[in-house]
């Protein structure tokens, strides 16, 4: 157990956390804002790992499923937020989340009709292969895109949440929407486009992990669990708890796995309990956000 | 000398760096009807909320029948003997009226018994209805709870605090929201209910206080302003400096 | 003390009298004879003994679930935990201390509450969705580590080799292997469960945990140790589930792992939603749909989650008192 191979593990987890970043991102700003739990979070993730693999089959360029298959699910998003999620304002906090539930049968069994039982294969796209030498070791070119792509996304995401008029607005409903809907703002739209928003990063991340992961229709099950480990552990609600809380889980997964492969999974979830007991607000997360 | 009942000593209460109350030491004697009052923002809900047992206080103690009750969960409170209303309406929204003063009288009698059938607990029945009939509202028994006018549903509440017997009854702001007429049946209840136990009221309806109340305690930013009776609180120079000439 | 025997008929009587206001009184009143009348002549109305034998247990699932979301108003993501505690607890007695079905039936009922006491302590203190996701965590925790415990558990294959052929009830020794008696067997403890479950809704507990759905700070407030009766609420529930688990592991033989993800805790949700949260008889009449669905469908097409999941979707949207809430309100207005 050297050095050099514990740092490139060490990377190797930040990769891993940059596709929890993007997923926990999501589904915070979904559950800051609208206080909803989106129990489809992975499947948006699992239709959008499909939706691009299909895209670059089609036209062989990685970047037209970059840009549009996050965009196709945001599409996705805005219609159930209007149509399904919207009536249920009001009821209970339980129904949205029942309902996000019941969605992700639909599409695991949609895709399942579509492309089938078994998966799509799927490598490392050509222009991102090879490894490089990052100094300890040789690290792949794409894990290293990847971290890079996902921290100029974040970067994006905190210019607009913090440097915008939307953001601003996005900020202070997460607080208190009653406010917000008496200064004569529209909030259902604002809901809408942040649904929009939360799950087209989860589209994005399924795109992005599609080289790196099996695409299969099943593959938003665990990724949902880690989603809500990595919010809970940062924070419902908190976008810096999100990338923080990812980065964290990617880097414990991937060291466990170096140690005690056999809990790499289990790890993430012995932490989430740890936390929701200790401290159940999570690390950023704000007091009073449930009650 | 009546006895003391309900004690604060230096009671404070901090959230985060505010500081809503601020090392208010008062005692309220037993058999008496008194009221809290101050203007907006002067801590009478804090206050409230730590002397029935909402939330802890931050520093100081509270006493009850001379036993310390500070920090106690609110369960605790109401086994004491202490029993509150709530400033917006609490109750079990989707029950019939009945039902809910039932379950608030039940709970001196039978709290985890898992085996027999409540329908036979007749005594507990009996008494939800002499309670509902005390309070006026018996005729909505059956009525679901939300769908009660704000007065009953006012009403409802006091019946539900009055089930567990309490030696002290706390009111927070018992007449808000409520048409003239309302305001007169509720005052005359507590009138009636102040007979036979003590009673801490939150108000802001000077002129109530003023005819009801034996002893006010006025409170101002957190800070115990003046404490007397009401004839010695309108003439008080800090009191009437606070409310800015306000007329009762 | 006054008698106020009108005002007590309030609290029995329905708002308006219709043509089934016989039939809603009688089975408010009789619930557990009802469903024990009606599940004993089950079989004879599915398609086979099997299937009758899954609703029954998968029911009994759905229902103790129902006792803490329903009527206690927790929504736990964790069910799945008790549901194997009792299916591994009863198949581990038989497998490995080679105990007769009353014992291992015990065994899984007890290792299944102890599962809830733990799991109820550690997440009680927890409210909403933070509850939600603490029995989520923690019922992974519990797979991952049966999961791992292989030598024990048998791990991803699952716990094999649960063979019971004869079961001694009262004296009489019966042939498991017959289908229709298998489910009598089952049914008997599905029986005493539903009779069980009845006495509790109609207890002063039951008022207690109706009122601590409705309004957690005013049953406080009322005197109710409302942690307490959480936990309580809890390992009943717990208790439920494990009996169901150990019926299910004696009759197919084998704990399969899934029993344990969060999979299966998901199921209990959608049945709890299908049928009716907070009725008595919705959980059953939700697990039957969701399981003949299971079985009729997957005739038709390998994709019939697609339609369940439509189904769900659509009785979030309009039917939230589920198949069996609905049609009872639907009653009570005639």
């Amino acid at each position: 157990m050297t050095a050099d191979l514990l740092l490139l593990q060490l990377l190797t987890g930040i990769a891993l956390g940059s596709i929890f970043v993007l997923l926990a991102l999501g589904l915070s700003l979904i559950f800051g804002m609208l206080t909803v739990v989106n129990f489809a979070h992975g499947a948006f993730y699992m239709v959008g790992a499909y939706v691009g693999v299909y895209l670059y089959g089609l036209t062989g360029n990685f970047w037209v499923s970059v840009v549009a298959a996050p965009l196709c699910i945001a599409a996705m998003g805005l219609i159930t937020e209007r149509f399904l999620i919207r009536p249920l304002y009001g009821r209970g906090i339980d129904y949205p989340l029942l309902l996000t539930f019941g969605l992700s049968y639909i599409f695991v069994e949609a895709i399942r009709m579509i492309f089938g039982l078994a998966g799509l294969p799927f490598g490392t796209p050509v222009g991102l292969r090879g490894a490089v030498n990052v100094g300890v070791g040789y690290f792949p070119y794409y894990r290293l895109f990847l971290m890079a792509f996902t921290a100029a996304i974040t970067l994006a995401i905190w210019l607009v949440v913090e440097r915008t008029r939307f953001g601003l607005i996005v900020r202070a409903g997460a607080r208190d929407p009653e406010i917000v809907r008496v200064l004569g703002v529209d909030i259902s739209r604002i809901r809408l486009i942040v649904f929009g928003i939360g799950t087209g990063l989860a589209g994005l991340a399924g795109i992005l992990a599609a080289p790196i992961q099996a695409v299969t229709p099943e593959m938003g099950i665990p990724a949902l669990a880690e989603a809500f480990v990595v919010t809970v552990i940062g924070g419902m609600g908190s976008l810096a708890g999100a990338v923080v809380a990812g980065l964290l889980v990617g880097i414990v997964v991937a060291m466990t796995s170096l140690f005690v492969p056999a809990m790499a999974k289990a790890s993430v979830f012995f932490l989430m309990a740890l936390i929701l007991l200790i401290r159940p607000r999570g690390l950023f997360g704000q007091t009073g956000l449930m009650d | 000398m009546a006895t003391t009942l309900l004690q604060t000593e230096g009671l404070t209460k901090r959230f985060g760096h505010f500081v809503a109350l601020d090392n208010v030491s008062v005692g309220f004697r037993e058999g008496e009807l008194a009221a809290v009052i101050g203007p907006n923002g002067a801590g009478k809900s804090t206050f409230f909320n730590v002397l029935s047992g909402s939330f802890p206080p931050t520093a100081g103690r509270l006493t009850f029948e001379g036993r310390d009750i500070s920090g106690l969960p609110q369960h605790a409170f109401t086994r004491c003997g202490i029993a509150k209303s709530f400033q917006i309406t609490n109750v079990f929204p989707n029950l019939p009226a009945l039902e809910n003063v039932r379950i608030a009288v039940q709970a001196r009698y039978a709290r985890l018994n898992i085996w027999t059938p409540r329908r036979k607990l007749t005594e507990v029945i009996d008494d939800a209805a002499a309670l509902m009939e005390a309070t006026g509202i018996l005729p909505h028994a059956r009525r679901t709870a939300s769908s009660l006018a704000h007065g009953e549903q006012r009403a409802l509440e006091i019946a539900m605090a009055l089930a567990s017997n309490p030696r002290l009854l706390l009111l927070d702001e018992p007449t808000a929201g409520m048409s003239p007429e309302e305001t007169r049946a509720m005052m005359d209840l507590i009138a009636r209910l102040a007979r036979e136990r003590t009673i801490i009221l939150v108000e802001h309806k000077m002129k109530l206080v003023m005819g009801l109340c034996q002893r006010l305690i006025v409170l101002h930013h957190g800070q115990l302003l003046a404490v007397g009776t009401p004839e010695e609180i309108r003439a008080h120079p800090s009191v009437r400096r606070v409310y800015l000439g306000q007329r009762h | 003390m006054m008698a106020f025997g009108q005002t007590r008929k309030t609290l029995d009587a329905s708002s308006t009298p219709g043509v089934w206001t016989p039939v809603n009184a009688f089975l408010k009143n009789n619930k557990a004879l009802a469903a024990i009348v009606f599940l004993s002549i089950f079989p004879f109305l599915m398609p086979y003994e099997a299937l009758a034998v899954k609703i029954l247990v998968f029911g009994l699932y759905a229902l103790g679930f129902n006792l803490l979301f329903g009527y206690t108003g927790m929504l736990s993501f964790g069910h799945a935990a008790f549901l194997g505690a009792g299916a591994y607890g009863a198949g581990m007695v038989i497998v490995h201390l080679r105990a007769p079905f009353l014992l291992a039936i015990a065994g899984g009922v007890s290792l299944a509450a102890l599962v809830a006491v733990v799991m109820g302590l550690l997440s009680i203190r927890t409210r909403g969705i933070y509850f939600s996701m603490v029995t989520l965590a923690l019922s992974q925790c519990i797979y991952y580590l049966i999961y791992n415990a292989e030598s024990w558990t048998g791990g991803e294959n699952g716990l094999r080799g649960i063979n019971i052929s004869t079961v001694g009830l009262l004296g009489i020794q019966i042939n498991f292997l017959d289908p229709i008696l298998r489910y009598y067997v089952i049914f008997v403890f599905v029986a005493l469960a539903l009779w069980f479950l009845a006495r509790i809704l109609a207890s002063p507990f039951g008022a207690v945990l109706e009122a601590i759905r409705e309004n957690e700070k005013r049953a406080a407030a009322c005197g109710y140790n409302v942690a307490s009766a959480k936990l309580l609420s809890f390992v009943l529930s717990g208790a439920f589930c494990g009996l169901a688990g150990a019926l299910w592991a004696v009759h197919l033989s084998v704990v399969p792992i899934e029993t344990v993800y969060y999979l299966t805790s998901g199921e209990a949700v959608i049945m709890c939603l299908l049928g009716g949260m907070g009725t008595y008889f919705g959980p059953f009449v939700g697990a039957a749909i969701y399981l003949l669905f299971e079985d009729v469908l997957t005739l038709q097409t390998s994709h019939w989650q697609l339609y369940l999941g439509i189904l769900f979707v659509l009785c979030v949207l309009f039917f939230p008192r589920g198949v069996w809430g609905s049609l009872t309100d639907w009653t009570s207005r005639r």
